[in-house]
């Protein structure tokens, strides 16, 4: 086995592990039954399990698993998010902000992204230790690409919220 | 590193496609 074959593997572990675990969460914390926009995290989480780690198996598809784990982090940011603003803790003080909203978990989340990205990185930049970085910070594939599209999407999320109803 | 393509479809459908979904998205769930 390589070194490439053998990290990546790992990082797949990662990420499975982390959206395994995820799911659970959210199964433990709030039952779909409960809740029909329970079903957003249960879906994200299937897709994240099975679907993100197929793609990112496999080399002509490592794009696409890139894109699909990025849009979820992005969705799970959102509506986490969403559900702490409609839980938020009046006087909200920085305890309640920092412990009673689901601020570790969003960043728990984002630790998916990040093993995502390495295995993008790896795949497309390789382990040549001495390359550069290049490319602009806001055009695709890195982060201020994603920065702008968190920003735009729970601009349009938002909007969906507040005029239809 | 190759200029990338992300999907076979074309960058306009798939914004557009994205938007009316995540627009649903905001509208569909509540907490």
């Amino acid at each position: 086995m390589t070194a490439r074959t053998y990290v990546k593997t790992m990082l797949l572990c990662a990420l499975v592990s982390l959206a395994f675990g995820g799911l659970l969460l959210h199964l433990r914390i709030h039952p779909v039954s409960q809740n029909p926009s329970n079903l957003v995290a249960p879906v994200a989480g299937i897709l994240s399990i099975v679907v993100v780690p197929f793609l990112f198996s496999r080399k002509n598809l490592v794009e696409y698993g890139y894109v699909l784990n990025g849009m979820l982090v992005i969705v799970g940011t959102i509506t986490m998010t969403h559900f702490s603003l409609a839980r938020w803790s009046v006087p909200a003080t920085f305890e309640t902000v920092v412990l009673k909203t689901l601020l570790a978990d969003i960043s728990l989340l984002w630790g998916n992204f990040f093993v995502g990205k390495a295995l993008f990185d790896l795949e497309f930049f390789g382990y040549d230790p001495s390359r550069e970085k290049k490319g602009k910070t806001w055009r695709y594939p890195n982060l201020g690409w994603w920065i702008a599209h968190l920003v735009a999407i729970s601009a349009v999320y938002y909007a969906g919220h507040v005029l239809w109803r | 590193m190759k200029r990338f393509k992300i999907f076979a479809l074309p960058w306009w459908i798939l914004h557009v496609v994205m938007t009316v979904f995540f627009f649903w998205l905001g509208h569909a769930v509540r907490f």
